[in-house]
C-alpha cells in the first residue's frame, strides 16, 4: 500500500476571546475570527510495509496529518493518494483497508463489553466468521486480555482499553494503520507490550504503520524512518539515527579528582568548556568532540579516582532538538 | 446492540417504559375538567371518550417517533469529534443512527404495541375497528418514524456550521410536540393555524397515523395524504443528504 502526500495544506478558522464575562459579551457581539495554518505544503511518500514515525512538538500538525490521511478531514490544498484512493472520499473499499488508533481517544462503544464492539466491527467490515474468530483469538492472546473481553469498556483501565482499541482496529486486517500516540498514559510494561506487538504485526502482515509519539522509546524501537513536522511544515524526512547524529547528541561526563584542583586552573578551563565542579567532582554535558577535549584537559590537571562517560537518553537529545529544530536542519 | 446497551441500565428502561402514563393521566384530568366546565358533550366533534382515545394514541405515537435523544448524541458526536468513530469505518452516519434509533425504540415498540393491541378493549369502537385501519395506521406510523428521523437529522447537520445546536433541537422538540398533534389534536387548533401547519410535514408525524386509527380521516383521503407524506420523506432525506455533503467539509474533528 503506497502513500503519496503532495503539497498538503490545512487551515482552520477559529475565534479568540479574552477570559471573563466581559470577554464573553464582547465575543458575543463582535466575534473576531482568525485563520490558523495547521499544515503547509507537506510532502511525504511511504512504501508498503514501512513503519514511519511522525515527530513534532505539541501543535506541530501531526494529528492533523493523520486525520487527513485517514479521511477525517478535507485539505485546504494539495492531494493524498493511498493505493489509488483519495481518503476523504471515504470509499468503503478504502476504509476496509485502513485503521486508526488514537491514544486516549475512545472509539469503542462505551457502555458495552469490548467483545460486543468486536462483533459489531465484524458486521461492519463483513469479516467471515471463521476468519474473525481466528484473528480475534490471535490478537487477544498476543495482548493478553482474555479475562477483560466481557467487561464494559468504560470499566477498563487505560492500558486495557488501549489494547482493546488496537484489537478492534486490527480485526479486519488493514494494510495501513495509523497510530496517534498509542502508548500515551500507559505504564512501561504496557508500552513495551504494544511496541513488541506492532513490530510483530508489521513483520507478519507487511502492514504499513504511521506512528506519532512523544515517547522516543517508541520511535527508536519501531521506526527506521521519521518525518519531522515543525509549525505545520515538513522539516526532515529520513532515518531516525541520521537525525540523532545531525543533532550531535551530547554525552555526560563525571570526573572525580583525588583532590579539588586550584581555582585558577578551573577558571581558565571554564573559559573553554562548560562544566560544573562541586567539591572534587566535575560534571559536564557536551557534544562528543568537546567532551573528549575536556577529558584530555582534566587528565592533564590530575589523574581521577574515577570517571565515566555515558550517552544521554534519546529523549534528552530530542528535547534539545525540539527547542530549536531549525538550528539543526 | 441497542437492546444490549439499553438493558445494561435497567432502572432507566423501567422509568422510560412507564413515563408515558404520567402524561396520559394529566391529559385525562385536564380534559375531564374542560368538558365539565364547558358543560358540553362535544368539542369540535370529539366526545370525551373519543378525545381521550385520540390523545392516548397520540402520545404513544409521539413517543415512538421521537428521536431527539439520538439527535442530541449525534450533535455531540459532531461537536466533540466523536463522529470520527463513524467516519473511519465503512458505515453511513445516517443509516447507522437510523438503525440505532429504531433499535433504541424497539423495546418501547414492544411495550406500546401491547397497549395498542389492548385499545379495542380499552376504547371499544373508537380505534382499530377494521383490519384496513390497522394496516393504514402501521404504514402511516412507519412514514412518521422515518420522517421524524429525517427532520432531526437536518438539525443535526446544522451543527457542522454552528457547533452548538442543542437549543435548536430542544426548541423544535417542544414545537413539534404541540404542532404535530401529540398533546392536542390538530382539529382543535384555529383554522388559520391549521392551514399554516398544513404546509409543513408536522401533521404527518402524529396526527396522520392517529387519525387513520381512530377513523377521523376518511379512507378515500388516505392515498393522497400518503403521497404527500412520501414527498415530505423524500424532500427531508434529500435536504439531509445535501446538508451532510457540505457540512462534512467543515468538520474539524476537534476534541479527538
Amino acid at each position: 500500500m503506497s502513500i503519496n502526500v503532495k503539497n498538503i495544506s490545512k487551515s482552520f478558522t477559529s475565534f479568540k476571546r479574552e477570559a471573563g464575562l466581559k470577554g464573553a459579551f464582547q465575543s458575543f457581539i463582535n466575534r473576531k475570527y482568525e485563520t490558523f495554518h495547521a499544515l503547509e505544503d507537506i510532502n511525504l511518500n511511504v512504501d508498503s510495509g514501512e513503519i514511519v514515525g511522525i515527530l513534532g512538538e505539541n501543535g506541530a500538525g501531526k494529528t492533523t496529518l493523520i486525520k487527513l490521511m485517514v479521511g477525517l478531514l478535507y485539505p485546504s490544498e494539495g492531494s493524498i493518494e493511498i493505493d489509488g484512493y483519495i481518503p476523504w472520499e471515504r470509499r468503503n473499499q478504502f476504509l476496509k483497508q485502513v485503521s486508526v488508533v488514537m491514544g486516549q481517544k475512545n472509539q469503542l462503544w462505551w457502555d458495552i463489553p469490548a467483545s460486543e464492539s468486536f462483533l459489531l466491527n465484524q458486521k461492519i467490515y463483513e469479516i467471515p466468521h471463521k476468519e474473525y474468530k481466528k484473528t480475534l483469538d490471535e490478537l487477544v492472546q498476543l495482548l493478553n486480555v482474555e479475562d477483560k473481553l466481557n467487561v464494559q469498556v468504560r470499566r477498563l483501565s487505560l492500558g486495557e482499553r488501549m489494547k482493546m482499541e488496537i484489537i478492534a482496529s486490527l480485526l479486519h486486517k488493514p494494510k495501513f494503520i495509523l497510530l496517534d500516540e498509542p502508548t500515551i498514559g500507559l505504564d512501561v510494561i504496557s508500552q513495551s507490550k504494544i511496541r513488541e506487538f506492532i513490530k510483530f504485526y508489521n513483520q507478519e502482515h507487511n502492514s504499513t504503520f504511521l506512528l506519532t509519539s512523544h515517547y522516543m522509546n517508541d520511535i527508536q524501537a519501531l521506526c527506521d524512518r521519521v518525518f519531522v513536522i515543525h509549525k505545520g511544515k515538513g522539516l526532515y524526512d529520513g532515518k531516525f539515527n541520521s537525525l540523532v547524529n545531525k543533532i550531535k547528541p551530547q554525552k555526560k561526563l563525571i570526573f572525580e579528582f583525588t583532590k579539588r584542583p586550584e581555582e585558577s586552573v578551573i577558571t581558565e578551563l571554564q573559559e573553554d568548556f562548560k562544566f560544573n565542579l562541586i567539591k572534587n567532582v566535575v560534571t559536564a554535558q557536551l557534544p562528543d568532540k568537546q567532551l573528549t577535549k575536556l577529558l584530555g584537559s582534566l587528565f592533564k590537571i590530575n589523574d581521577p579516582i574515577t570517571f565515566s562517560v555515558e550517552e544521554l537518553p534519546v529523549e534528552d537529545t530530542m528535547k534539545t532538538f525540539f527547542s530549536n529544530p531549525e538550528k539543526f536542519l | 446492540m441497542t437492546w444490549i446497551q439499553t438493558l445494561e441500565y435497567r432502572a432507566n428502561l423501567y422509568v422510560g417504559l412507564f413515563s408515558i402514563f404520567s402524561g396520559i393521566f394529566i391529559e385525562y384530568l385536564i380534559w375531564k375538567q374542560i368538558f365539565i366546565a364547558r358543560g358540553t358533550e362535544l368539542i369540535r366533534g370529539f366526545t370525551f371518550n373519543e378525545l381521550v382515545a385520540f390523545i392516548f394514541l397520540s402520545m404513544i405515537v409521539g413517543q415512538l417517533k421521537s428521536s431527539w435523544i439520538t439527535s442530541i448524541e449525534m450533535i455531540d458526536a459532531i461537536r466533540n469529534g466523536g463522529l470520527n468513530k463513524y467516519l473511519i469505518r465503512p458505515i453511513s452516519f445516517y443509516t447507522y443512527h437510523l438503525m440505532l434509533f429504531i433499535g433504541q425504540n424497539s423495546l418501547f415498540y414492544m411495550a406500546y404495541f401491547t397497549l395498542i393491541a389492548a385499545f379495542p378493549f380499552i376504547f371499544p369502537g373508537l380505534a382499530f375497528t377494521t383490519n384496513f385501519q390497522i394496516f393504514g395506521f402501521m404504514s402511516a406510523l412507519l412514514l412518521a418514524v422515518y420522517l421524524s428521523y429525517n427532520m432531526y437529522y437536518m438539525m443535526v447537520c446544522v451543527s457542522f456550521w454552528f457547533h452548538e445546536v442543542r437549543a435548536l433541537v430542544i426548541a423544535y422538540n417542544v414545537a413539534n410536540i404541540i404542532l404535530s398533534g401529540q398533546i392536542i389534536p390538530l382539529r382543535l387548533f384555529p383554522e388559520v393555524y391549521l392551514k399554516i401547519i398544513g404546509f409543513t410535514p408536522l401533521p404527518f408525524l402524529v396526527d396522520f397515523p392517529v387519525s387513520i386509527a381512530t377513523g377521523q380521516l376518511a379512507p378515500e383521503l388516505w392515498t393522497s395524504k400518503f403521497m404527500i407524506g412520501l414527498c415530505w420523506c423524500f424532500f427531508t432525506w434529500a435536504m439531509g443528504k445535501t446538508m451532510y455533503y457540505f457540512g462534512i467539509k467543515q468538520y474539524g474533528g476537534y476534541g479527538a
